[in-house]
């Protein structure tokens, strides 16, 4: 293979790549320590204001010293009745909140709506406690099998599925903090290619106290960092829709491998992405961040978001700081902050922002969002 | 229009040009293959975990897989063994290909994988220090290795990828869904070439799960036989090289198979019970996308867990589709276990093998399908059988309803 035919391969398919038409988002669901819905969430942005910062559920007493950001007095039975709620955890019980009222009033072709989530691990409460009985059992084969199901990560995406009667594409996606992220990229691609008219995409996380243990240990976040949890998911499709709350363009991502470049990574991914949206970098108004609080990655993002668009950091929305660390949720809780801040406060003419995300092991992505017209 | 989301568009071939398999029955394609064909049993006496209070002790491990043997860039002790699985059998896979690692990132290549339980050794370790010392005392460098996404990361760091790299984890059909999803980057010209597959550990709560689920083998696994009565658990890494027809022409590869399409659809009826009907309305999709019609196809390989419900259901869905000429069906779960999040990555491994070398992949450990199952059910019983398929299609179901059908063809 010689070098002028690498480089016309490379030609080609750099030409193949298409310019991102915008899906519309046409419903968000959101469960988060600020209440429910975009409104209470653009409320404690604009207010800054300050949320308890306990955790609750039966272990809360075993929690590290560390604030955290939980949803309080969340009971999935108020929200979905009591059938078919006895084996639901607490993510799976977020997300179906989040659908149900992102599905409200809406007519569903269950066929031809799937659903693309985001996740790291699953329902961590789930898993650490039947790993915890088979360790400690006398029979370690006698856990609880009505829970054992809860354990595989796409769970939750798999109820959602179940209680909606959502037949099409059923995906979870999992990549660290990008997770949302990779979601959005995720259902661009099968939107584009017809694999189904309409998808709820989103991610969501649960607290407990083994997870806040592994971010406390592991020590990445920065010592007053918040834990949080929740879910924002959203109805996105590719047919125009009257009243849509934004419009999504093109969803980049870039895998580093080498942590030095981390910064130029997320900028080359927030630069592709503005290309194919046909933005350019100073019509960006605002950045919704993702590491916030993140040791390291919180520079790294800012640096790469400043390279991309030439210098300025433009208003930057960091809804971790109110709603604690959400991990595979954030970037779809960074959206939401987006969408939450545009109803409160709409903009006297359309508005172009951005979501960037950066990752431990070397992923960026970044998306492109307009608000509604 | 299709009740599931198979999608048909103009768009560019895929093919299939590099294969990686570290497997309970070998490392490398070609071990795997021999194997494979030969029937051989890939199940044994776990040696992860100590099993000795289980009524079933056997899994499909990895028993000769040494991380180090395998990887150029990875340090082993900082990733869990279900991504140093995946990057072992990516790194079989881009040897296998034939490509230059320098040409990965213009073309701009990432990778995709699969997963039932993401690093779930990993996890366990942490459990036991919980055990031993309270949360408080779990080490923290093992806790940052606990994302399943990490599974992706460990494959693209290794080979220094730049693409697109995501985990899939939708449980046992997710190798599938991840060729999918890898498959639908490259025909529409988001990369050249991509890297796809899965990976999962052999794991004590995945064993006791199936067990007190009752769906656990009481010695081997047995798909299509009267006498099946459940999985084995498996582990491993399978990893495949996709790119366009365009590019592997090029550089004059050799194609073992073409994607011709997939469909991916959800039963949203039962997170564990199968559902016929909706597994039919996935593999019509699927021949619809692949514009292919059900007496095309020479072989299914099967999602054929070996627990009652499942072979029954898959049979009942052929049926539905196939009527009563259904292709030959066989599982090579009979001898790996069941991989989870590898197990349809290692089902298109063999089917590729299968184009190669001309010969069904059987089902071991049975003699005959179970009457029961009905007329016409050829499960390729014993051994590998010669033949020579054209047009084959490649089952993954999982927990969650979630079914993904892949059809794969000889490069013509």
């Amino acid at each position: 293979m010689t070098t002028a035919t690498a480089t016309a391969t490379a030609t080609a398919g750099t030409t193949a790549v298409a310019t991102a038409a915008p899906l519309y988002v046409t419903g968000a669901g959101v469960v988060s320590a600020a209440g429910y819905g975009l409104a209470p969430l653009g409320e404690l942005l604009i207010e800054h204001g300050e949320l308890e910062k306990s955790p609750v559920g039966e272990d809360a007493g075993a929690y590290p010293p560390r604030p955290v950001r939980a949803v309080h007095g969340f009971d999935v039975k108020a929200h979905l009745g009591r059938k078919g709620t006895k084996y639901l955890d607490r993510l799976t019980s977020f997300g179906l909140v989040a659908c149900k009222e992102v599905l409200e009033g809406a007519e569903v072709s269950g066929g031809r709506t799937g659903v693309v989530l985001a996740t790291n691990t699953g329902s961590v409460s789930t898993h650490s406690s039947l790993l915890y009985d088979t360790l400690t059992l006398e029979k370690p084969y006698l856990v609880n099998p009505g829970q054992f199901p809860n354990t595989v990560m796409n769970s939750t995406s798999g109820q959602i599925a179940i209680r909606n009667g959502l037949r099409g594409l059923n995906a979870t996606v999992a990549g660290g903090q990008t997770a949302s992220l990779l979601a959005f990229r995720h259902a661009r691609l099968a939107l584009g290619l017809g694999r189904a008219e309409r998808l709820l995409v989103g991610g969501v996380e649960e607290l407990s106290a083994p997870a806040a243990w592994a971010w406390h240990r592991t020590g990445v976040l920065r010592e007053d960092a918040a834990l949080g949890e929740g879910a924002a998911v959203f109805t996105v499709q590719q047919d125009p829709a009257e009243g849509a709350l934004a419009e999504l363009l093109a969803c980049e991502v870039r895998f580093t491998p080498d942590p030095r470049q981390y910064a130029e990574g997320l900028a080359n991914a927030v630069s592709r992405a503005l290309d194919r949206s046909g933005v350019r970098p100073g019509e960006v108004s605002a950045v919704s961040l993702g590491a916030a609080h993140h040791r390291g990655l919180e520079r790294i993002e800012e640096r790469g978001v400043r390279a991309a668009l030439g210098g300025e950091l433009p208003r930057a929305v960091r809804v971790a700081d109110v709603l604690g660390e959400t991990y595979s949720a954030s970037g779809a809780l960074q959206l939401a902050a987006l969408l939450a801040l545009w109803q409160a406060e709409p903009p006297a003419s359309p508005v172009t922002a951005l979501v960037t995300s950066v990752g431990r092991d070397g992923n960026a992505a970044a998306l492109v969002v307009r608000s509604p017209r | 229009m299709a009740d599931t989301a198979g999608a048909a568009r103009p768009s560019r071939r895929v093919v299939i040009t590099g294969l990686g398999a570290v497997s309970p029955v070998g490392i490398g394609a070609d071990v795997f293959a021999a194997a494979v064909r030969a029937g051989v049993n890939g199940t044994a006496p776990i040696e992860s975990f100590d099993a000795s209070a289980f009524p079933r002790r056997k899994a499909g491990e990895v028993l000769d897989f040494e991380p180090a043997d395998h990887l150029k860039r990875l340090d082993p002790p900082r990733w869990g063994r279900s991504g140093l699985l995946a990057a072992a059998a990516a790194r079989l896979a881009v040897a296998d290909a034939g490509i230059d690692e320098e040409r990965l990132d213009t073309a701009r290549a990432g990778a995709v994988m699969g997963t039932t339980s993401g690093e779930s050794a990993v996890v366990q370790v942490l459990a036991e220090q919980w055990i031993e010392g309270g949360l408080a005392s779990i080490d923290g460098e093992l806790a940052g290795q606990t994302p399943a996404s990490r599974i992706a990361n460990a494959v693209s760091a290794e080979l220094r990828l730049t693409g697109e790299t995501q985990t899939i984890p939708t449980a046992c059909s997710a190798s599938n869904y991840a060729l999918g999803y890898a498959y639908d980057l490259v025909r529409s010209g988001e990369a050249e070439v991509m890297l796809a597959g899965g990976a999962d550990a052999v794991n004590r709560l995945t064993h006791a799960g199936f067990y007190a689920l009752g769906a656990m083998a009481e010695d081997v696994p047995r798909p299509f036989a009267a006498d099946r009565s459940g999985i084995v658990t498996g582990e491993g890494g399978a990893v495949l090289v996709l790119e366009t027809y365009e590019h592997a022409a090029a550089r004059g590869a050799r194609m073992y198979a073409e994607i011709l399409g997939y469909a991916a659809n959800c039963d949203a009826a039962h997170m564990v019970h199968p559902d016929a009907t909706s597994i039919a309305a996935g593999i019509r999709a699927a021949h619809e996308a692949a514009g292919v019609e059900p007496a095309q196809i020479d072989y299914i390989c099967a999602h054929g867990t070996g627990t009652p419900t499942n072979d029954s259901t898959e049979v009942a869905a052929a049926r539905e589709v196939f009527g009563d000429r259904i292709p030959p069906i066989s599982s090579i779960k009979s001898m790996l276990g069941h991989t989870m999040g590898a197990a349809s990555g290692f089902g298109a491994i063999a089917c590729c093998k299968a184009f190669e070398q001309d010969f069904l992949p059987p089902t071991a450990n049975v003699t005959e399908p179970d009457p029961a199952l009905g007329e016409g059910v050829d499960c390729v019983p014993g051994v590998g059988r010669e033949a020579r398929l054209d047009i084959v299609q490649n089952h993954g179901f999982a927990f969650g309803g979630n079914n993904v059908i892949t059809i794969l063809g000889r490069v013509s």
